[in-house]
């Protein structure tokens, strides 16, 4: 049997379903129960959220996959996992290794960021730290690049504590731009540094993990893919923190309505400063990863240029998720290393695209879909604000709560008639009702006359002889038996045809201001 | 009499939320206008929106004579400081103040307008004899001051420029009845020349007999405002 | 160990004067437009641009020069002002967007100034004259002598214009609540190009004046920029007065460490101090001065 996937979201999502009921029942197939018995090895996570129902109209069982998302992602990692080493060129599998590396710090950056809602400036400060330290270990003590890595994270941790004090006390863009500084502070110390390599601009000859005898091709392609397994594990935290018990107590805490969630008992600043801590670890980890593959540091990892950059990276990607920061490392990558050929123009490309990002997209790339449709449904409502005035359509969400859905067209008709009727009252017409008092009229006004006629009663005004021949007033019926009728207001008329000329200007006006 | 404002067919509300259906309102120079009506049936939002602070309105707003309306979607308060350089005074709810200033540069900043400014001293001087509490307190930064006591500067800023048409919400809103009936009668001793006042209240009672018309704002709609329709036809009677 | 007072006071002047400079204009843009103009530093870069446009073509004439390093750092102020806050005010996420778009304003913009004038620094023609005095017994060059004179004066001049002056009161009501401003005709866009305009003659004034330590070149604004972020910080972003002790006090601890214990622990002294600052107050020394943006 085929596998039927019918895209049930895509139909919810459709425009025409407000205020109607989905009356048909979904009934549950069996057919999900074995893709649930599918588990990720020690956890209760299935790989694919599928459900099967049978269709209400056919009756055919059917199989829709909730979340396509994981698809999505093995896809595309299979493509740049593929396409650098069997397409590419030397520089090119040299780029996408870089572009591996960056995109493992951009992913951690995003828990920092996206889950811990921590905006620190200092990711790559933390991985410079970590790549210095252990280039001057292995340096100096001859440590191994499987050493450098082990110890990396400790590195990263240490610094992480450092700068995660002030991150108890300052908040939002006051810690940011402190670690702005922190990471300028970084750079002029080891610029200043004569055991750091200040005077050959950066500390090199450390250990690296590809091996001497190998071709230069068949390093590159290690080094791709050790970069590219790095990128693998940087995801893998990414889910096991935000997926997991610490991104769910922080996504009770976004920022500004902290309070609620501390009602709740939940301690969200731990939470903070523990995912704070772990991804400095990982950012120690990546940087002892970027010594052994650079051999080293340089200081350039701690200038604005290198900050902008990331910041570009993420930006472009749109803050807070996991495939934006990829997606966003990939295109400024591409720019910076892939044409190199076009000189300080490709940086001038980053920066406009990423001011364009900025200008139109709230949340980068991945945040057009739901802008979009914010947008939409803004405009949509506000529409329909303008439209629902009294006696207008009915719309349709309160279309559903009348039962004589005759009324409903009977109102609409209506509005149609009254703009249309609307357009024939000119001062003329006015001035002819008071002429021909019950002579021969224009079709205009019998029209118009006509609609006058056939008004509800409730309402409807009338004309009250208090004395015949000498004084008349208009009164409004109530449409009550019983209830007597309610004087408009204190206009007293001599004439019987003058009354009638007054309720005609009275409905006039009441045509005209409906 | 010429006319101050006049509004007609104005829709107007926030996002997906309309406030305001098809409002038709007009007020006369040297007329003071109350507003009635709940909590939430569009009283301020009807203010807002002729100070061009709604999210988004359609329809037609003439400030003496001038189109200050039209439709808009385009962010709130873009336009509002032009609109307030043609005559129009809001004082809102919650008062908008500047809380680090002293209470003399709130009436400064109520002069603000070009030949205003000029003038600025000897109408501080007039707006301490409309509000002598405030005398006092010239120095004193505002976000010191207890409720009452930024209402007045509120109010005093606003009357401080050469506005025709003085919006006020809510005078009353959150003050002991005693201070509340006190800024209501300084507000009826204000000279309004060739302008209008228009007043927000939820009370009735405490506009009743002070104000030249009253009218209702009732989801959305105004009611009873007998005259704001007069203007459609008269020309026919 | 001697401390030479009188070296240690110019030092402390000098450097007070200078950070001063940097820091008034981006603690004003944040509390007036509550924006971080990361762009404040390319502002400097390209005023010193102009500056040497001018002295180039024009005429080295000190006052001439100096007048073309603020007049395009006004410039470059209202292209940022246009570019980054007119679009984006009303937005959603304002504050985090805009920091991003003077970001990208930045980048582009000294990666242009890389392009056309390549990345070899160029010296300005002196704006005073050479030579100097003594200061008990310290000896200032009249450069020196300009350099805090110009600042000082300007941050007065800048100080009581805001305090006097009908824009002064416009920046002030807009620092405090955008809506009453706007109650009150103040037009918010006009306003922040005027604030954007004056804080980017004040860059381009410092770029001028300092010239001779942060020659002029494409990237000359990123430690400008910096500083003035850190002493703005520590100050408390958006006060005025906040902003000027903070220089005084970042300067005397630069000029003591600079004495006591050598140029190179400068900058870890100055986190020290700020970091114990931001500890104690979060909102830095203006914290408990006046209330300010939050």
């Amino acid at each position: 049997m085929s596998a039927f996937i019918q895209s049930n979201k895509a139909a919810a999502e459709g425009p025409s379903l407000i205020g109607r009921r989905r009356l048909l029942p979904r009934l549950r197939s069996h057919g999900g129960a074995l893709w649930r018995r599918w588990r990720y090895p020690f956890t209760r996570r299935t790989p694919l959220l599928i459900e099967t129902a049978y269709n209400p109209k056919t009756l055919a069982a059917e199989k829709e996959i909730v979340d396509k998302r994981p698809l999505y992602w093995i896809a595309g990692l299979l493509v740049l996992l593929v396409v650098p080493p069997v397409f590419g060129d030397n520089s090119f599998l040299s780029a996408a290794t870089v572009f591996a590396i960056y995109a493992a710090i951009n992913i951690v950056w995003m828990l920092m960021i996206g889950t811990a809602g921590i905006f620190s400036l200092a990711t790559l400060a933390v991985v410079g730290a970590a790549a210095y330290t252990v280039s001057y270990i292995s340096i100096h003590t001859g440590l191994p690049w499987w050493g450098m890595i082990a110890v990396s994270p400790l590195v990263g941790l240490l610094f992480g504590v450092l700068i995660a004090i002030p991150a108890i006390r300052l908040e939002g863009f006051y810690y940011a731009l402190l670690t702005v500084g922190i990471a300028d502070l970084c750079r002029e110390f080891v610029l200043q540094t004569q055991a750091l390599g200040a005077a050959s601009y950066g500390l090199y000859g450390a250990d690296t993990y590809v091996p001497k005898g190998i071709s230069e091709r068949g390093g590159l392609l290690l080094s791709f893919y050790a970069a590219f397994v790095v990128m693998l594990a940087a995801l893998a935290l990414y889910r096991m923190v935000n997926g997991q018990r610490l991104g769910l107590l922080l996504r009770t805490a976004p920022e500004g309505q902290e309070a609620f969630a501390a009602a709740l008992g939940i301690n969200y600043r731990a939470a903070r400063i523990q995912v704070f801590l772990i991804s400095s670890a990982a950012l120690g980890a990546i940087g002892g990863f970027y010594a052994t593959y650079f051999k080293g540091a340089s200081p350039a990892l701690f200038t604005m240029d290198s900050l902008l950059l990331l910041l570009a990276m993420i930006v472009i990607g749109g803050i807070g998720t996991a495939e934006g920061a990829v997606v966003g490392t990939l295109i400024v990558v591409l720019f910076d290393r892939v044409f190199i050929g076009l000189g300080p123009v490709r940086l001038i490309i980053i920066a406009m695209i990423m001011f364009g990002t900025v200008l139109f997209l709230r949340r980068g790339l991945f945040g057009i879909a739901p802008q979009f449709r914010a947008w939409r449904d803004k405009r949509r409502s506000e529409r329909r604000a303008l439209r629902t005035g009294e006696g207008d359509d009915i719309m349709p969400e309160d279309a559903t709560q009348i039962a004589d859905k005759q009324a409903i067209y009977t109102q609409r008709f209506d509005k149609q008639l009254r703009e249309e009727l609307k357009k024939l009252v000119t001062d003329e017409l006015i001035a002819e009702h008071r002429r021909t008092d019950g002579g021969r009229r224009s079709d205009a006004l019998e029209r118009i006359l006509t609609f006058f006629r056939r008004a509800e009663v409730a309402g409807k005004y009338a004309i009250l002889a208090e004395k015949p021949f000498a004084a008349y007033r208009i009164v409004a019926l109530s449409g009550k038996r019983g209830m007597p009728p309610r004087l408009v207001d204190d206009q007293v008329f001599a004439t019987q045809e003058e009354a009638q000329h007054g309720v005609f200007l009275k409905r006039i006006r009441d045509l005209l201001d409906s | 009499m010429s006319e101050v404002l006049r509004i007609e067919n104005l829709s107007a509300g926030y996002d997906a939320l309309g406030v305001l259906h098809n409002i038709d309102f007009t007020v006369q120079a040297g007329e003071r206008i109350g507003i009635i009506g709940l909590n939430g049936h569009g009283k301020s939002t009807l203010l807002r929106a002729i100070a061009g602070l709604t999210g988004w309105q359609s329809g037609s707003i003439k400030l003496n004579g001038v189109e200050i309306g039209g439709v808009r979607s385009q962010g709130p308060g873009r336009f509002t400081h032009q609109i307030v350089r043609r005559g129009l005074a809001l004082m809102p709810q919650g008062d908008a103040l500047f809380h680090g200033l002293t209470v003399a540069d709130h009436l400064d900043s109520g002069a603000y307008t070009r030949r205003a400014w000029r003038e600025r001293m000897r109408r501080r001087e007039r707006m301490l004899e409309v509000f002598p509490p405030l005398a006092k307190l010239l120095s004193v930064p505002v976000g010191r001051l207890s409720g009452g006591e930024r209402r007045m500067v509120s109010l005093a800023r606003g009357l401080m420029a050469d506005a025709s048409l003085l919006l006020i919400d809510e005078p009353s809103l959150g003050l002991a009845p005693k201070i509340s009936k006190g800024l209501i009668e300084a507000l009826m001793r204000i000279d309004l020349g060739s302008g209008a006042m228009v007043i927000a209240e939820q009370n009735l009672s405490r506009l009743e007999g002070a104000m030249t018309r009253l009218v209702t704002l009732h989801a959305g709609k105004l009611k009873g405002g007998a005259a704001a329709n007069m203007g459609l036809l008269g020309g026919h009677h | 160990m001697h401390i030479d007072f009188y070296y240690l006071a110019v030092t402390t002047v000098t450097l007070a004067s200078i950070y001063g400079l940097l820091a008034v204009g981006i603690s004003i843009i944040w509390s007036s437009l509550g924006m971080i103009n990361m762009a404040h530093g390319f502002t400097f870069a390209v005023s010193g641009y102009g500056a040497w446009l001018v002295a180039q073509n024009i005429s080295t004439n000190g006052v001439v020069v100096l007048a073309g390093g603020v007049l395009t750092g006004m410039l470059s102020g209202a292209v940022i002002g246009g570019l980054a806050f007119v679009p984006l005010y009303d937005k959603p996420n304002f504050a985090v967007r805009s920091l991003i778009a003077t970001l990208a304003i930045a980048l582009f913009g000294s990666q242009c100034l890389l392009w056309a004038f390549g990345p070899r620094v160029k010296a300005l023609p002196p704006i005073f004259p050479t030579g100097g005095f003594k200061f008990g017994t310290a000896s200032v060059s009249y450069d020196r002598l300009g350099a805090i004179v110009c600042s000082i004066v300007l941050l007065l001049a800048m100080l009581a214009w805001m305090k006097r002056s009908r824009r002064g009161l416009e920046i002030r009501a807009m620092m405090q609540n955008p809506e009453g401003a706007a109650l009150v005709g103040v037009g918010l866009r006009s306003t922040a190009i005027a604030v954007m305009m004056v804080t980017g003659g004040l860059a381009g004034l410092a770029a001028v004046l300092l010239s001779r330590t942060y020659f002029v070149s494409p990237f000359a604004g990123a430690i400008p920029l910096v500083k003035g972020i850190i002493v703005a910080l520590a100050g408390g972003l958006g006060s005025l007065a906040g902003a000027l002790i903070a220089a005084a006090l970042l300067g005397l601890v630069e000029a003591l460490t600079a004495v006591g214990l050598g140029g190179r622990f400068v900058l870890i002294t100055q986190f020290l101090v700020i970091i114990i600052i931001l500890l104690i107050r979060p909102r830095g020394i203006a914290g408990m001065l006046e209330r300010t943006r939050e």
